[in-house]
């Protein structure tokens, strides 16, 4: 465990000197403080604006973040050979790769958790010194998505190389994310898409389902019981990284650095 | 004494899928080094050190073939505990001080708190590295620097066997010497070093035994000193006399003829007392002179450049 640590430790160190990471942060927080540019509009209008804009915007900037911090996690590691320093201690690769996700992961959790924050603040000095909880719960969620993006890109750095694994974890992201294609492909007559809307059902990671603002945002479209929908998706978030870290450490367990 | 290192048929083989072909990158290799030693293990650039050393350490996988370090098999969380890496050209976290970047490896090892802090200043203070560098960014360091800390680090966990894969290479005469110093004084603290390299004159001090690889193979393994045994005569010869003939006589004796251009003679290297008489004998009868007779001792340069040269048929 002080191993794991050891390691997350110094990865969180050396992510948070990437000048690339602070370019997205950045973005983020100019992104969400545009919100309240939309007062003109009216007071319904204007809410759902800065509500919507803040919500994309920490999911926009996290997504960039998560790729651009994960990619090259481990292959800066096997380009500087610090992994040969590292691997001939007694440190165990699965250590190691955990290490990295964990550390990784904290890097994603402290931005998110800026932008939330600032966002969080803003919609509290705009809607009369009140959080929206749902606001808050999409803030979360988005946070969980990231988790399973990190899992699923650290995963990619273990068989290819960061620029491939850009587009790979990008494309996954943006599959993951037509949920309602999806819907649409599982339910059709046709075999062919048919197969597809299940292969991307079932093996893709669904990352539609943490997208709740349109439903937050509308609560006409609301969903039945959301503390149950909240719980399931973190579950699952949980759940798919796990899977997705344990082929990634057999993967890496066998690899040649 | 007792074996640290045991390498058994080890074995890598490399697959370009793209160009279709094989390299052996180690080929059957047979090795044993004892405790205490600081053995040489010796190989032009792409002889297969590198490969060797991070088979010996789990971070490749031998194609055939298995070792044992301090009598276990490879790669066991003990051993590894025992033994240090310090790899060729690693650049570190640089963007870490010499200090916490030793702190980071200790904790890996998993050295309680102040225990840690003293094995850090222990070791940064065996490498010479200047305390004022102690807690600056090694991205400022200058090589030599780093090579101590690369060194410091290897030294953190008070190993029994350190793998060093060419310490000293692209330094300054300075830092190069005193960098070989310190590699030579693990010899009187009982460790046992694997030393990869080139740089034959540093071998050649502070290593007890060495092994030429060359293309994988092994060619040679010995003491130093039976490899450097027999001194090797240097003649030089000159006259009018010498003619063709003569040539092709001192030829048969020994082959190791140079002509000196400038001095019109000729540079002759004979390997025992007598092909020195025999070169002497042809050279006066051939009414030629002898200019000068000097044993020279052998160096691993010669043994290395000799063994290679013999095993490339040249
Ligand atoms: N990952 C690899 N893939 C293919 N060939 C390799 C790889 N690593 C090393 N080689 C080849 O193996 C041979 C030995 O390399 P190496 O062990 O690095 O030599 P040395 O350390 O003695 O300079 C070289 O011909 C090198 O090109
Ligand atoms: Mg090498």
């Amino acid at each position: 465990m002080g191993v794991i640590y050891a390691i997350a430790r110094q990865t969180v160190r050396e992510a948070l000197r990437r000048k690339i990471m602070w370019i997205f942060l950045v973005i983020g927080v100019f992104l969400i403080s545009l919100g309240p540019v939309f007062g003109f509009l009216s007071p319904k209008d204007s809410q759902t604006v800065l509500r919507s804009l803040g919500l994309a915007a920490i999911l926009l900037a996290g997504l960039f973040i998560t790729i651009v911090t994960c990619i090259y996690l481990i292959p800066v590691e096997i380009e500087r050979r610090t992994i040969y320093t590292v691997l001939s201690k007694p440190v165990q690769r699965y250590e190691f790769l955990l290490g990295k996700f964990l550390g990784g992961f904290f890097t994603v959790f402290i931005n998110i958790a800026a932008m939330g924050i600032v966002f969080l603040a803003m919609l509290y000095f705009q809607e009369g010194h009140h959080i929206a909880p749902e606001m808050a719960r999409g803030v979360m969620l988005t946070f969980f998505q990231m988790l399973l993006l990190a899992a699923i890109t650290i995963f990619f750095s273990t068989i290819t190389t960061p620029v491939v694994n850009f587009f790979l974890s990008f494309g996954v992201f943006l599959v993951g994310n037509l949920s309602s294609v999806t819907d649409t492909l599982t339910t059709s007559q046709n075999k062919i898409a048919h197969g597809v809307g299940q292969f991307i059902y079932y093996i893709l990671p669904q990352f539609g389902n943490f997208n709740v603002q349109n439903r937050l945002i509308h609560p006409e479209e609301s969903i039945v019981n959301m503390n149950a929908y909240i719980v399931q998706n973190i579950f699952y978030s949980l759940a798919y990284s796990a899977v997705v870290l344990a082929v990634a450490i057999i993967l890496f367990d066998r690899r040649e650095v | 004494m007792a074996t640290a290192i045991s390498i058994q048929g080890l074995t890598k083989k490399y697959v370009d899928v793209w160009a279709k072909q094989e390299v052996i990158a180690v080929n059957n290799l047979n090795l044993e080094v004892q405790e205490g030693e600081i053995f040489g293990f010796l190989g032009r650039n792409g002889a297969g050190k590198t490969t060797t050393i991070k088979m010996l350490l789990g971070l490749i996988f031998p194609t055939a073939g298995d070792a044992t370090l301090l009598g276990k098999p490879m790669g066991d969380n003990v051993v590894k505990s025992m033994i240090s890496y310090l790899p060729e050209e690693t650049y570190f976290y640089d963007s870490m001080s010499a200090w916490d970047l030793l702190d980071f490896y200790g904790r890996l090892f998993r050295i309680p708190g102040a225990e840690r802090q003293r094995r850090i200043k222990l070791s940064l203070e065996k490498v010479r590295l200047q305390p004022e560098a102690w807690r600056r960014n090694i991205r400022g360091y200058s090589k030599g620097m780093r090579q101590r800390t690369g060194i410091a680090q290897a030294l953190i966990n008070d190993p029994k066997v350190l793998f060093l894969d060419e310490p000293t290479s692209g330094l300054d005469p300075i830092a190069h010497a005193e960098l070989r110093d310190i590699v030579a004084s693990l010899k009187d603290e009982g460790k046992t070093v694997f030393l990869s390299s080139h740089q034959l004159a540093d071998v050649e001090l502070i290593c007890s035994r060495v092994a030429i690889i060359h293309r994988g193979k092994l060619l040679r393994t010995g003491q130093i000193t039976d490899l450097l045994a027999g001194e090797r005569t240097e003649i030089v010869v000159k006259g009018a006399g010498l003619s063709n003939g003569t040539l092709q006589n001192l030829r048969a004796i020994t082959p190791d003829i140079e002509p000196l251009e400038e001095l019109q003679a000729l540079k002759l290297f004979s390997e025992d007392d007598n092909q020195t008489s025999a070169v002497i004998d042809l050279v006066r009868n051939a009414k030629g002179s002898v200019i000068s007779v000097v044993p020279h001792k052998r160096t691993l340069e010669q043994v290395f450049v000799e063994t290679v040269r013999k095993e490339e048929g040249l």
